[in-house]
Order: C-alpha cells, then structure tokens, then sequence
C-alpha cells in the first residue's frame, strides 16, 4: 500500500462515439474518505465508477487508483479496488460459500486466506447462516451485505459501491449504511452513488454530478453553505397557496430559490434583508419558520436549477 | 497473472457446474435429449420403400399369373391388390403405386416355355420411390424366370455385378444415425454455450467477473470445459442407442471416435460461445444458435445429400462446417472402420476450426463494458 490520496483524479473524460458521458471530471479522495457521488440517472454517476474500477479506460484525463493509473489496461487497478454493481450482487443459484468460493477463485486467494477473511466479514456484516444457504432464500438486504462481503474478500483498500442500497428495504438501507461506516472505521476508501438524499447526508463529501460533469463538490454542509449563503424558510399557507403571493414572491429581489415540499414551499434568500422585504407582504394566515437547507434543496438548486 | 491462469479458469469451470448440477433442465436436456431425438428419428429416417402397392389387373387367371403375383408379395416390398376397376384409376388416386397388367395368354406362353411379358406401370411423381421400385424389379424378374422356367435365366454378355462394400445391406439407418447423432450433437453444443455468456451479460454478473484480474481465455476455457465434458456424457449415450437400439456396426477404434467427438464438441461449443459473445443477448443467442446449427448441418453436412453432388461453391462451402467433417469421420469409423491415416483431413480440419471459432470467441470478447 502506496502513501497518498486513494484517487487524485484529473480532466477524466470518457466518449461513446459522439456522446460524451463524463467530462472533464476531477477530484481527490483522501484514504478512509466516505465518498459519495450523487446525480439523476445518466448524470455519469456509475460510468466514472466503471473508470475508476478499470472496467472502462477513459478517452482523456488523468486518474490515480490508489496510486495506479491505466498503462496497463487497467488490471492493475482490478486487484487493489473492491466493485459491487448495481445490476448483479451473487448468483442466486449458487450457495453462499459457493459464491464466495468463486470470488477468492478469481482473485486467487489462498484457500486458508479466504476462509479466514470469510470468517472476519461475516463478523463484520453479522452473517450467521449456514455457508451452504442458496442465495435465492436469502432477503435483498442480507444479499446486499453479503454481496459487499464478496468485493472485499481480496482485502482492497479501495471499495465502490454502486447504488448499493437500491431495491432494499429502509430498514435494511440504515443498516448498510451503518455497515459502510464499520468499512471506512478499518481505514478502507468507499466510493459509494446514490440517489438517496438521505444517504448522500452520511457521506464525508459528495461529489454533485449532471449531464456528465462535476458541478459541485464538498461536505454535505459546505455544498447547503455554497448553495444557500442566506437564510431559508418554509412556507406554510395553512390551506392552498394564495397564486398572487407566490407570483409576486418568485419576482421578488435577493431570492435564490422557490420550490415546493408537499403543502408547504421552502423559499430562499440572498440575505436576510432580502427575505424581511420579500415577506412582508405574507398573508395573515400564513406562517414561516426558518429551516436549514437540506441535501435536496441543494440538489434542487445546483442540478434542477440550470436545467430551468 | 501474465498469461492464462489456470487456477482462475478452474473457478469458472467450477461453477459452470455448479449452475449445471442447480438446474435440472439443462442436466436433462443435455444428456437425454440426444438418445431420445437419435432414437425417434432414426426410426423415422429410413430411405427404404417398404409396402408399395401394386394394383393388379389380371386378365389372364391362369396358374403362372398367380404365381407371379406370389412372387411380388413374398418379395417384402410389395403388396398386391386386385381392384375390380382399372388399375391406373388407383395410381391417380393414390390408393396404389404402382400397377401390374398381366395379359390373356400370360400362362399359357411361360407354362409353354416362350417369352412372356407383363407390363409393371409406375407413378412417376413421386421419382425417389419410383427409382427404388425400379431397384426391386430385376429381383422380382429374376425369381419370376426361376420359378415360372425352372430355369435360371442366362447370363447376358455382358453384365455388372454390384457389391456393397463396408455397409452391405445397405441399410441406410446404419448410414443415417451416427450422422443424426453428429447433428443432434453438435446443436444441442452451440446451445449450451451459446446460452452462458449471453446470460453473465443479461443478469449484469459479467460487470463483476471483469472487475476481477481474470480474462476472457479464463472465462471462455472455464466455460468450455463442463459443457465439453457433459456433451461427451450424452455422446456416449448416442452411441449406445446406435449400437444396442439399430444395431450399427462400430468398425474403427473406440479412441479414435473419442478424438474426432472432442474436437467435434470443441468446434461447436466454440461456435456456440462465438454466438454468445457476440450477441450478448440469451434469446437472441438461442435463435441464431438454432439456425447456424442446424440448417447448414442438414442440408450441407452430408447428412442427406452427398458433399460430392453439391454445386463447386457448395462444396468449398461445406468446408468451413465442422459436421460436414464429423460426418465423414464418424460414419469412416463406424461402417469402414477408418484408421488415423484416412482421417487425417476431416481430424485436422476439425481442429483447425475449433482454434478458428475459439480464437474467434477470444477476439470479439470485449473486456470493457462500452454500451
């Protein structure tokens, strides 16, 4: 294991053909980092992390993988990171030590190395089922643990989880969240795309993308800080929004952001003078409170806001 | 880590089995479907004409006329009707395939020893069993002369003896089951394979076996083994059925037979991995499967219509076919019991197109998961 940033990342591009599906991306990711990537669907999330597995070379740029770059194809890479897809965790026909078996294969572990390391991860991820439990009988979220379990059988310092948690139960998502803490504590890298925004809140930093590019990036507080300098408040009508009041309010100097949650509308400011003028005229009936912004009123105002 | 692993190649051929040994359709199918199909059309796929109807009008009643008409039922191949109407009437409507005319005076001029002739009339739209009737009647002369004269007939000037040689009753299922054995075979190969790449790459489980150092000759080996091995399980049953159910003579060495199957197996398993690395797709795999592996080998292989009679072009066609090969090993081994030194073409041959359609396999396999 190298000294340095687990990724440093620099000018990464990819092309299919015409379209370019990431552009120009760059960042570093420190060693024991919980990294986050978060975007809509075809905003380049799970391509960048097919690039940084090595399953993909990229047309231009720069990106060090723990150290390691594409010189070789990229199978360099492949033995020191860790990949869980999105599509496909353990064959359901198989048992699970026969899955196991099959992954420490691939990667050549010594027989009495994997079985050790399948012993410390099962303690990691609490399994403490029988090895010879066909997958198909297990529940998405055991599967899902346990499909973490086979990408870190080689030990790599490196994990990417690419929307780990999609198709699983709440319960079961707070629990391998809770899981991928207990990874970084070990002092392991974990890449991790979501479109939770729940989620996205448990990560160190997160990396904000759209249409291929990285548009923002930082700790959860430092994106609402950049995305929000002024205050936020909620809106709440108490019944159905008076249409005159909003349309004043939208032209309204010094706001940032407008947007509704379920009855109530979250309105944001540039200063607190701005809101004092821009709410004055509020209705009796109405009531505001000052919020925080949270993680989707950033999404909403860094990705849906220049789509406007 | 350089070159091919065979540690990683191990781990994919273990679980190919594994998925095999979970699934009981494809263990089934893949070593009982052969001896079935072998068995039911064997039965089915038999050139001889047994049975042809021979309409009768006999307007001579006579004691030779009868006897005459004995001989053509005891013959085997004909059964002989006498329809109160004209003959010819039962050949337009197909109640008969042929008819016999024997005339007044039929008895009289063979009891009397002179020259006597019937007319045999025969329909000609269906000309294969016209030509095999056509086969029947110098027998049928020949035991007619006997019996009515009680003399031999003698030998005319000049005259061609035929005799078949490696298959001499020419029966044609000896000819026919190994060479449906070999297309059976070779189909339900392509099949299988053609099936296991296509389905890593549906269900997403490809993303993760190239995100591990492994390599495509590692998969593709991995993957060609436990099918190899299990085709070779429902080859043996096919012999089986060939030798204890038809009765075909098995002439040449067990050895070599064993040879020509495994380079048999490889050439259509690598077609059949070739199929699924390109395609991608489980379904569309199977159909292209299906018509690669069974037209061209039906129609092109020798299995019906001889490679020697084939236009030019369809016969360097017939090269690049791998059971065109088998055929012509398979069937050298069973009925004329050809060794290594008459084999030698279609064995090369079919090991040169297993490294071909492997090679082939390898090169469209693609390691990176461009869309």
């Amino acid at each position: 294991m190298t000294a340095g940033p687990a990724l440093e990342v620099k000018g990464l591009s990819i092309k299919f053909g015409e379209f370019t599906a990431v552009d120009e991306v760059s960042f570093t990711v420190e060693r024991g980092e919980i990294f986050g990537f978060l975007g809509a669907n075809g905003a380049g999330k799970t391509t960048t992390i097919r690039m940084l597995c090595g399953l993909l070379i990229p047309s231009s740029g720069s990106a060090l993988v723990g150290g390691l770059g594409f010189a070789d194809g990229g199978k360099g890479i492949k033995k020191i990171v860790g990949y869980m897809s999105q599509k496909f965790t353990l064959y359901n026909d198989l048992t699970v030590g026969e899955n196991l078996d099959f992954a420490a294969g691939l990667r050549k572990l010594e027989p009495r190395y994997a079985a050790k390391r399948r012993r410390e991860l099962f303690g990691l991820i609490g399994f403490d089922r029988p090895l010879n439990t066909l997958v198909a009988s297990l529940p998405g979220g055991v599967k899902q643990e346990l499909a973490l379990a086979a990408a870190m059988l080689h030990d790599p310092e490196i994990v990417f989880l690419d929307e780990p948690t999609s198709g699983v139960a709440p319960a079961s998502r707070a629990r391998f969240w809770a899981l991928i803490r207990k990874v970084t504590a070990l002092g392991k890298t974990v890449i991790v795309t979501t479109h939770y925004m729940d989620e996205a809140e448990q990560c160190g930093r997160i990396a904000l993308m759209r249409t291929g590019r990285l548009i923002a990036l930082g700790s959860p507080d430092e994106l609402k800080a950049s995305a929000f300098p002024g205050p936020m408040t909620e809106l709440d009508f108490n019944g159905s929004a008076p249409a005159a009041f909003l349309e004043n309010l939208e032209k309204a100097p010094g706001l940032l952001e407008l947007s509704p949650h379920g009855m109530r509308w979250h309105a944001a400011f540039k200063d607190k003078a701005a809101m004092e003028a821009a709410l004055a005229a509020l209705p009796a009936a109405a009531s505001c409170t000052l919020i925080k912004p949270s993680l989707e009123d950033v999404f909403i105002r860094l990705v849906e806001g220049v789509e406007r | 880590m350089n070159a091919f692993n065979l540690h990683r190649a191990y781990s994919v051929a273990r679980k190919e089995v594994m998925h095999i040994l979970r699934d009981p359709f494809t263990l089934a199918l893949a070593l009982g479907l052969p001896v079935m199909l072998v068995t039911f059309f064997g039965y089915a796929i038999d050139f001889e004409v047994r049975d042809i109807k021979v309409a009768v009008a006999d307007r001579d009643n006579g004691p030779a006329a009868r006897r005459l008409k004995e001989i053509f039922a005891a013959s085997g191949y004909f059964r002989v009707l006498e329809p109160a109407g004209n003959p010819v009437e039962m050949l337009d409507s197909r109640r008969a395939d042929a008819a016999l005319f024997i005339e007044p005076g039929f008895s009289r001029d063979a009891l009397g020893g002179r020259p006597a002739r019937v007319q045999f009339v025969l329909d000609g739209s269906d000309n294969s069993k016209g030509a095999v009737m056509m086969g029947y009647l110098p027998g049928i002369q020949r035991a007619a002369a006997t019996r009515l004269y009680g003399v031999e007939p003698p030998p005319a000037p000049l005259s061609i003896e035929t005799r078949f040689l490696f298959n001499p009753e020419l029966s044609s299922r000896w000819f026919m089951v190994p060479g449906l054995g070999a297309i059976i075979i070779g189909l339900l190969a392509i099949l299988l394979t053609a099936m296991t790449v296509a389905r890593e790459w549906e269900n997403g489980s490809m993303e993760l076996l190239l995100s591990t150092p492994v390599r495509p000759l590692e998969i593709i080996i991995g993957k060609l083994a436990p099918y190899g091995l299990l085709v070779l399980i429902g080859v043996f049953f096919v012999y089986l059925s060939a030798r204890l159910v038809f009765g075909v003579p098995f002439l040449g060495s067990h050895l070599l037979f064993l040879l020509a199957c495994l380079l048999f197996i490889t050439a259509a398993l690598s077609q059949g991995l070739f199929i699924s690395v390109v395609t991608r797709q489980q379904q569309v795999a199977m159909q292209v499967g299906i018509i690669s592996g069974l037209l061209p080998s039906m129609l092109l292989s020798g299995f019906i219509f001889p490679v020697e009679s084939m236009p030019a072009f369809f016969q360097y066609f017939t090269m690049i076919l791998p059971p065109r090969w088998f055929m012509e090993a398979a069937r050298g081994i069973f009925l004329k019991g050809s060794g290594l030194a008459e084999l030698a073409v279609p064995l090369l041959a079919l090991a040169g197109l297993s490294l071909l359609l492997l090679a082939l396999a390898l090169k469209k396999f693609k390691t990176d998961l461009e869309p």
